[in-house]
């Protein structure tokens, strides 16, 4: 059982996800540097929070023409689990892995700062071993978050269970919650087969009561899942 | 009483000419110069602004947009460069 | 074609005497590269002449100090091998004319310094002063230079985790921008900035040499200057991503162990790199020109040693690793050149051509002549008065309390830390606003470094001896209140023209103040800046004089860190320490015209009573908050910490221990060593009596309480009575509210 966390010329959060992974999660990781990831050599994938060629053009653009990303669009046909976290969202999408765009947030800033979720479906590798409907407290930090789409193709979104996170209130509302002005609030989202997930949030961040100031491990959750996904 | 109509004038705010580029210069490098395109000798980067502006003539409506990006600091000549064209509306 | 120029030619900034010296000690007349170079190792800011003497005094001596000054930074000892290397420079000149660059590439210099000890950054810290943010030049350069600071720390994956602002007319036309980095490494691991073995290559890593930095040059030669300064910014732009793939790449060659020796280029770039590093291993170099990778064409030996393009490391690299070394760099793919060879001969040798063009021992670039400036008390400080008067003094505390709250040197930073990722690293237990400082964990072991960012302008101004060592005080005791024990400091000094000996005399006393403290407390000094010349060239008004002092601190527990928030109803709420009526600089007299007063003094003893008490109390377990009192005094430190506690609280001011005072020195004096602890009930006497054993006075003055209001009682008459919601709309609202008018 091996997980790989890709490396990008810019990548942040690599670190943070091997962290958690190998000493939280207790699953095999490796670092991989982008021009050397062979998906066939693992059963799992992460691409991390950063930025990528320093955001540069937009984020992720640069990043999305990497081979790294074939073996990515490999991964999504087989079925394994690839997950996008922030930069790696950014990514996915500029690579028309996921569908959509993410754009400069509203306030035109920087934002860090601690989150509501909700979960919207079950049925992804990032969210198999948590129930619709619950609430994670989980961290953003980004400037360019705001999520948005067609008209029609928001609605298949919705008709095929591929809206997997959105930005909620404590009290689970959608009033409110929206930091950077993302269409509906989405935070995540997936591909038609709910193997591939990418969230801005950074659920590497949630993943220990110690550094929450919810004193919880909600983020922990996420990579549970795809440990379980890969089991099964 | 002589006659005003609208100009488009266009602002390029770019870094000046031997300062660095990191937007440009890593466009060229990562993605334009690895992906084939051999001819492509430079890639710069900047910032696109649009004005509508009614005055008398074009020059007129270039040199308020340029006395405006002065006062409101749309750049800062200390590090950018500006370059300003003004058009008439039906090109 | 290059064109060896006489001295004429070129500007330089040496004095005569200078000039002299350093021919005798060449023994022969420089050429004009070597003055060039001689002239940048010798400016203010490359040789500290100035202030180098009166620098002598801070005390740099520690039994955790295991780097101390004169390296790129100072490093410390956390135990069990770990390391800690922290820094703090300054760049407000070129922030001031281009804020968002000048922030952003003092961030890129600071890193580097921090790198070049084979630690990896973990930590930023941004301790800013503009002028008041009524004026719009003021707000253009404080949103510029967040947005600077927060683009590149970010980029770079460095959480900004702590700083301070301050808003004073004296800062207008000289904002002050320094910025602080801590890096964790291990002992073993430690790689300094100096050349130690001849034989070793030479490798210069990281973005291409220009002509950037090279600054009122003139040349004979039109070949070479047919480019006009309209083409040239005079600020450097900063690249964070040519910087943090540059991070990358160099921790992993580190990694190899084949580094001998490794240093960033800064402010006189190849010539300072080079000098220092061959001087401080008695050594010498040899290099060639024409191996250098540059980015503009036909750049000369002068220009070439002279600038100061961004992004650059040169390293020492053990023969035998230097393949393995560049496929690191190629991997990475970042530019290098091999550029020479240490040698023995204790002097640079630069060759072009074939031909040598300098040719000079290393000592006589690093060790510019100091320089004893006069010092004059000023004359304002004669003018201070000696009564105390508030000319525009409210009606009522609690109008006061709100207005203080809206205060931008007291008012929530919130609109700045949110545009800082600083949570990147997971490294974050205490972030921006939980606690008296950031407290930032070494994964996987069971304890944390403190780190925090002081000075107080306002006190300094009337008083620089007091002032400076009160920042020391406060920064240690913000240390203390998060449940660490205080390491070390670094300093950044910023001062007005030293040719003035009344900025002169400020700077003396500043430094005395600080070692007083430093000397008394038992905390080292292990690094430090110097930036001098900040005032308004027009009307020769000075920034007030300010060393912002970032102390570190090791928590050697994980469940001793402390936030200041009230945590639960019922708590009982413990002042430590003694008020005085010391208003002179405090943010009251500032709001309503207050004139005179005694700015707040305080001596080692004293500080490391309360010190004493409170860290015993967190390590025993009897509080659940730590606040320490500072601007704004008492009352804004309850209201801080009822505003972030969501708790209201009921406070009697009898029992505060207190020399005799009226009731708005009471709550507004700025008095130190003192804090403010809340605990269980059953606590109290226990934490009294600890206190009384450490000499400290201490009281229970109230406490939390589950309603909305904070209310202060004093002789049986309530005096002040906020609204908790209101005083935190206040707080939250003040500096946005200047950023955003349309704010509703």
């Amino acid at each position: 059982m091996k997980v790989a966390v890709i490396q990008y010329p810019g990548s942040n959060c690599d670190y943070d996800a091997i962290y958690v992974l190998r000493n939280l999660v207790g699953i095999e990781t490796e670092l991989i540097w982008h021009r050397n990831f062979k998906q066939s050599e693992f059963d799992a994938a992460i691409l991390p929070g950063g930025f990528s060629y320093g955001d540069y053009l937009r984020a992720g653009a640069i990043a999305s023409h990497s081979p790294s990303l074939s073996e990515v669009k490999e991964m999504s046909r087989e079925g394994k689990a690839v997950l996008g976290i922030c930069n790696g969202f950014q990514i996915l999408v500029e690579a028309g892995i996921l569908p959509g765009a993410l754009l400069r947030n509203d306030c035109l800033r920087f934002v860090c700062k601690w989150v509501n979720l909700r979960v919207c479906s079950s049925r992804t590798s990032a969210t198999r071993l948590i129930p619709e409907g619950c609430l994670l407290h989980i961290p953003i930090a980004h400037s360019e978050g705001r999520y948005v789409n067609k008209d029609n193709d928001l609605k298949k979104l919705y008709e095929n269970d591929q809206i997997v996170f959105k930005y909620v209130n404590e009290r689970g509302e959608e009033i409110n919650s929206n930091p950077n002005g993302s269409l509906e609030n989405i935070a995540g989202i997936c591909n038609l087969d709910g193997n591939i997930v990418g969230l801005m949030p950074h659920p590497e961040r949630a993943s220990e009561p110690s550094i929450n100031p919810y004193g919880s491990d909600d983020g922990l959750l996420v990579f549970e899942s795809m440990l379980n996904y890969i089991n099964h | 009483m002589t006659k005003t109509c609208d100009y488009i004038v266009e602002v390029i705010i770019q870094n000046k000419r031997l300062a660095k580029d990191p937007e440009g210069e890593t466009i060229y490098r990562e993605l334009v110069n690895k992906s084939g395109y051999d001819q492509i000798q430079n890639v710069r980067s900047g910032k696109y602004l649009r004005f509508i502006v009614n005055t008398k003539t074009p020059k007129d409506a270039k040199k308020l947009v340029q006395d405006l990006c002065n006062d409101l600091r749309i750049y800062n000549p200390v590090v950018h460069s500006l370059q300003v064209t003004a058009r008439g509306n039906s090109q | 074609m290059y064109l060896l120029l006489s001295p004429t030619n070129i500007n330089i900034n040496l004095s005569k005497e200078e000039l002299n010296q350093a021919e005798k000690m060449l023994g022969r007349k420089p050429n004009s590269v070597e003055l060039g170079m001689i002239d940048v190792m010798w400016s203010e800011h490359c040789s500290y002449k100035s202030s180098k003497l009166v620098l002598k005094k801070l005390p740099t001596k520690g039994k955790r100090v295991v780097v101390g000054p004169g390296y790129d930074s100072g490093i410390v000892d956390l135990g069990d091998g770990d390391v800690a290397a922290f820094k703090i420079e300054s760049h407000n000149h070129p922030s001031a004319i281009e804020p968002y660059n000048g922030a952003a590439t003092g961030i890129g210099g600071i890193i580097r310094d921090i790198l070049c000890t084979n630690c990896r950054p973990i930590g930023l810290l941004d301790s800013l002063r503009f002028g008041e943010l009524k004026k719009g030049h003021n707000r253009w350069l404080f949103l510029n230079v967040v947005r600077g600071i927060a683009d590149y720390g970010n980029c770079c994956g460095i959480p900004t985790v702590a700083g301070e602002i301050e808003f004073d007319e004296s800062f207008e036309s000289n904002c002050l921008i320094n910025v602080a980095c801590v890096g964790i490494g291990r002992k073993e691991n430690i790689v300094l900035g100096r050349m130690e073995n001849p034989g070793d290559h030479i490798v210069l890593l990281g973005g291409s040499t220009g002509r950037d930095g090279i600054h009122g040059v003139t040349f004979a030669s039109k070949v070479i200057s047919d480019e006009s300064e309209e083409d040239r910014p005079s600020v450097q732009v900063g690249d964070p991503f040519t910087k943090k793939v540059v991070i990358e790449a160099t921790l992993e060659a580190l990694k190899t162990g084949y580094i001998r020796g490794l240093k960033d280029l800064g402010g006189g770039g190849l010539t300072c790199g080079l000098s220092e590093m061959s001087s401080k291993g008695g050594v010498g170099v040899e290099i060639d020109i024409d191996k250098i990778h540059v980015r503009e064409g036909e750049m000369t030996p002068y220009e070439i040693m002279l600038s100061e393009s961004q992004e650059r490391m040169l390293f020492a690299i053990m023969p035998e690793g230097l393949n393995m070394i560049l496929n690191i760099f190629e991997k990475w793919e970042i530019p290098y050149s091999v550029i020479g060879r240490v040698t023995d001969t204790c002097r640079i040798i630069v060759k072009k051509d074939g031909s040598i063009v300098v040719s000079i021992p290393p000592e006589i670039l690093t060790d510019a002549p100091a320089i004893k400036r006069k010092s004059k008390k000023p004359g304002y400080l004669k003018e201070i008065s000696n009564k105390d008067e508030v000319k525009n003094k409210l009606k009522d505390i609690s109008s006061a309390i709100y207005a203080l709250l809206k205060m931008p040197n007291i008012a929530s930073k919130e609109f700045v830390f949110r545009q800082y990722d600083h949570e990147v690293g997971v490294r974050t237990i205490n972030k921006p606003g939980d606690g008296d400082a950031a407290v930032l964990r070494l994964l996987g072991k069971n304890k944390a470094i403190a780190i925090k960012s002081d000075c107080n302008s306002f006190h300094s101004y009337l008083d620089p001896f007091y002032g400076h060592a009160g920042a020391v005080a406060e920064s240690i005791r913000n240390l203390v209140a998060v449940g660490s024990e205080p390491i070390a400091i670094v300093d950044c000094c910023n001062f007005g023209n030293p040719e003035d000996p009344e900025i002169y005399w400020q700077f003396e006393k500043s430094i005395d103040g600080l070692a007083y403290m430093l000397k008394g407390l038992g905390i080292p000094c292990v690094g430090g800046n110097v930036s001098f010349y900040n005032e308004d060239d027009r009307t020769g008004t000075a920034v007030k004089p300010t060393i912002v002092v970032v102390s570190i601190g090791l928590v050697r527990n994980l469940d001793w860190i402390t936030t200041l928030s009230f945590k639960e109803g019922g708590d009982s709420i413990i002042a430590i320490g003694r008020t005085f009526p010391e208003m002179g600089g405090s943010q009251y007299y500032l709001r309503f015209k207050g004139i005179g007063g005694r700015v707040p003094t305080t001596a080692p003893e004293k500080e490391k009573s309360s010190i004493r008490a409170v860290q015993t109390l967190i390590e025993k377990g009897c509080i659940n908050s730590a606040h320490d009192c500072s601007k704004g005094g008492l009352a804004i430190a309850l209201a801080t910490m009822a505003i972030n506690g969501g708790f209201g609280a009921g406070v009697n001011l009898d029992q505060l221990p207190k020399a005799s005072a009226s009731i708005d020195e009471l709550m507004f004096s700025e008095s130190h060593a003192r804090f403010i602890v809340t605990s269980k009930k059953e606590d109290v006497n226990n934490i009294i009596k600890l206190c009384k054993k450490n000499d400290v006075p201490s009281a229970e003055i109230g406490e939390v309480t589950e309603t909305d209001s904070l209310s202060f009682r004093y002789k049986k008459k309530v005096i002040a009575k906020c609204e908790v919601d209101e005083m935190k709309k206040c707080w939250e609202e003040a500096i946005p509210r200047f950023v955003s008018p349309t704010l509703k």
